[in-house]
């Protein structure tokens, strides 16, 4: 299976690491042969028909910055949408930062690589959250498959429960802890007793937050992951316009110590029901969507079951890689499917 | 005798090569023989058509005008070359630039519309037949011949709808053909005819695809019922390998029509299998001769192969820039329908297959592709095949070549095998792969590319084809 990775951060760096720990047990478990035909970063790319020598790449990105500089497979002058359009792959994986502005350059990255007949896995936010109905018209159209499991929740499942194991019974309402940062925050900030600034500068030391902490702080990134879970996993056509959104920067302490009179805390809680909105709210401490530090947390209700609440961490590298493999592998599974002996 | 003669773009390359076809068709004439002519595009125009349709779909309009200034400079010197009297250059020059006129209003509708049909593409490659096709015509006429012009749609070559690839129904073609061209014939006249172009029963100009000119050759020579067909290029004929690996190859003087497509399908040069076709349904010979060797006889392919003794292997071709590849696993054995799923998601990935061989314990089937298919004909069986404990491995070897051996003579000859692989051995190269079809005309089989030419060598050496 050829392979086009374009953006190589943190995430696109853990995918190869996890090729190659795994790369035995993909083959033998799943007939999994991923071959990395195209690299594309910052700096430009690097191609090879064959497969890249994925050990050395890492090293390369790793020393000198940009995988375009390995002096065999690199081309600095390859932009990414000359390699998604001239290079032959079943698979591109989409993988630069969000952007919720216009989503690009990811949204025009998955438009070329479904015209061109490839299968998508993104971990990109932005193009799904501002166009994730027409993007599924659009691989449906070009005969393709659209994967985004690292999108919401990283590694936990969140996506994969809604829509795969809850399936024939109908999901009346999903609410949650969706962002890691902001959860951190406000953890820091009841369980430490300090105010909203420095907890934010706290989380920045530690690499939880970006610099601009905006898209994190302010619901942006809870309100593209709720857009996604509405569309994928209820059906509902909606883009990021139709998510009403409030995020934390008003927090006080204060607000936190009254609240926690009542042995209640206050949460950035995303929640789909009739309409879709993010915004702080109180819950119980003893609620179980009442998680500590950088985990996330999701609440299914529905109309048999019940309500199921999954817990897992909810970003990182390792973990997001790790649903990058399960797209691939359901990918794999659905396309060999039609070749069953 | 009666002949088509049909000749290549090379063979009208320019005025000068244009002079030299109608010198060779005078003297056939001057023999009493009776000649159709058919024609190719000036050489190199028809994939000149080919990009300049392509660039006039972006709506490159700057490009059509240049092409269609180029164009018209070429066929206008060709014209002032191939021509001398000056009434007829004049008559055959405002036919020339009428045709391009209409082929720059074609591209600039493309342009426009910024679509390209296969209808409006075959109409465009059309273009370069009815452009050199007048300019052989008159330069016979000035010569002193009688001579007229057609196309393959005026002449009645009627095909279906399948445009780019177009098939002639056959009855109707031939009757047509034999209604407009025999009472030319008979009055010593000469109709040249355009090749590759022919035409739908609605009057659509059409294509004959793979085979071209030749096809149009054969196609017309089946209807006038000739004596034989004449195919003019720029080689002696077919020959019994490469003379770039063996210097000393040889051209053969006569082949089968099922030995020559074998050699075609292994990519002797300049014919093609489908246009073999109608001349071997009538059994009419075809010969291959060349334009700038006129005094050598060429290859005469004929019907009834005559064996001679001792005359086994006729020719060994060398295929290149193949890949080989093996899918393996025990769970294959005993396992129906295996290679029909494996060849299925080749079909589908428009993956042409060249050579296939299974041994008998069904734990693995080896084939050939062509090279630049590689990595998408093993994505495509690994995500297809792969993790269903059937197949457990697809390997492959990338740089591999077809060693092809093609006899008649072959044929219930015991131990032609041992001679082939016992040559090879002696070189010590190894074979990956070896296939031989129950017809016994042909011997084929699989080596590393680096010892492909040597493998040639030893094949061409141990049957003595360099005489």
């Amino acid at each position: 299976m050829r392979i086009i990775l374009v953006g190589f951060g943190v995430v696109g760096q853990s995918f190869l690491k996890l090729l190659v720990f795994r790369h035995n047990e993909f083959a033998s478990k799943y007939g999994l042969r991923p071959r990395i035909v195209a690299i594309v970063d910052r700096g430009g790319a690097a191609v090879n028909g064959r497969g890249l020598d994925v050990d050395r790449i890492l090293k390369i990105k790793k020393e000198m910055g940009s995988v375009s500089k390995d002096p065999n497979d690199g081309s600095p002058y390859l932009s990414a949408n000359e390699v998604i359009e001239k290079i032959e792959a079943e698979i591109l994986i989409e993988a630069t930062p969000t952007n919720i502005k216009d989503g690009e350059p990811g949204l025009t990255h998955i438009k070329k690589g479904m015209k061109t007949g490839k299968h998508i896995i993104t971990t990109n936010k932005g193009p799904l959250a501002l166009a994730l109905p027409a993007l599924t018209d659009l691989a449906d159209h070009n005969g393709v498959h659209l994967r985004f499991s690292g999108t919401v929740g990283g590694g936990t499942p969140i996506l994969d429960l809604g829509r795969k194991c809850l399936i024939g019974d109908r999901i009346l309402s999903i609410k949650g802890i969706l962002n890691g940062t902001t959860n951190y925050i406000l953890t820091e900030m009841s369980e430490k007793g300090i105010e909203f600034e420095s907890a934010l500068r706290m989380a920045q030391e530690l690499g939880y937050a970006e610099k601009d902490p905006s898209l994190d702080i302010d619901g942006f990134d809870t309100a593209c992951k709720l857009v996604i879970m509405a569309n994928w996993i209820m059906g509902k056509k909606v883009t990021l316009k139709d998510v009403k959104i409030a995020g934390i920067r008003h927090i006080t302490l204060r607000d936190l110590m009254n609240y926690a009179k009542k042995d209640n805390t206050i949460k950035l809680i995303g929640s789909i029901d009739e309409g879709l909105e993010v915004k702080p709210r109180g819950i119980s401490k003893r609620d179980p969507l009442c998680v500590p530090g950088g985990l996330n947390a999701v609440t299914f209700v529905s109309e048999f079951a019940g309500e199921e609440t999954i817990i897992g961490r909810g970003a990182g590298g390792m973990e997001t890689a790790s649903a990058i493999f399960r797209d691939l592998i359901d990918i794999k599974t659905n396309l060999s499917a039609k070749f069953r002996i | 005798m009666k002949l088509v003669m049909k000749f290549g773009g090379s063979s009208v390359g320019d005025g000068d090569r244009i002079k030299r076809v109608a010198k060779i068709v005078h003297e056939q004439v001057n023999q009493g023989d009776k000649v159709a002519i058919i024609a190719s595009a000036l050489v190199g125009v028809t994939d000149d058509l080919l990009k300049a349709s392509d660039e006039a779909k972006r709506g490159n309009i700057e490009y059509i005008h240049d092409f269609i200034h180029q164009t018209k400079k070429r066929h206008v010197d060709a014209v002032s070359k191939a021509i001398k009297n000056q009434l007829l250059k004049e008559e055959v020059m405002s036919f020339v630039k009428n045709t391009i006129e209409e082929l720059e209003k074609v591209f600039t509708g493309i342009a426009y519309l910024g679509e390209l049909t296969p209808k409006s593409l075959d109409y465009v490659l059309s273009f370069g037949e009815r452009l050199s096709t007048p300019i052989l015509c008159y330069s016979l006429r000035d010569i002193g011949l009688e001579a007229d012009h057609f196309s393959g749609k005026d002449v009645g070559i009627v095909t279906d709808a399948n445009y780019g690839e177009a098939r002639p129904l056959m009855s109707l073609t031939k009757y047509q053909v034999r209604q407009r061209l025999e009472p030319m014939l008979d009055k010593g006249a000469i109709p040249v005819v355009t090749g590759y172009i022919a035409v739908t029963q609605e009057g659509f100009i059409t294509t004959l695809g793979r085979g071209g000119s030749d096809y149009s050759a054969t196609i017309i020579g089946a209807s006038l019922g000739v004596d034989e067909v004449w195919i003019w290029t720029d080689v002696d004929g077919m020959m019994t390998t490469d003379p770039k690996i063996v210097p000393s190859a040889k051209t053969i003087p006569e082949l089968s029509f099922q030995e020559a497509i074998e050699m075609a399908v292994f990519g002797a040069k300049g014919l093609h299998p489908r246009a073999l076709e109608p001349a071997m349904e009538e059994g009419i010979p075809v010969r291959i001769r060349n334009t700038f060797n006129p005094t050598n006889l060429g290859t005469l392919i004929v019907n009834k192969q005559k064996i001679k003794a001792g005359e086994v292997v006729k020719a060994v071709s060398l295929i290149k820039s193949v890949s080989l590849i093996n899918v393996s696993g025990a769970g294959m054995v005993g396992a129906p329908g295996t290679a029909a799923k494996v060849f299925e998601v080749l079909g589908r990935n428009n993956v042409n297959v060249l050579m296939i061989s299974q041994s008998a314990s069904e734990a693995n089937i080896s084939f050939i592709i062509k090279r630049n298919q590689l990595g998408k004909a093993i994505s495509a069986l690994e995500i297809a095949m792969l993790g269903q404990g059937i197949v457990r491995e697809i390997t492959s070897e990338e740089r591999a070549s077809i060693v092809a051996i093609v006899g008649a003579g072959m044929k219930g000859t015991p131990g032609v095998a041992t001679r082939v692989f016992g040559a090879v051995a002696k070189k010590g190269i190894n074979i990956v792969m070896i296939s031989q079809g129950s017809s016994e005309v042909n011997i084929s089989f699989a080596v590393r590319e680096e010892d492909g030419e040597d493998a040639v060598r030893a094949i061409h050496e141990e049957f003595g084809l360099d005489g």
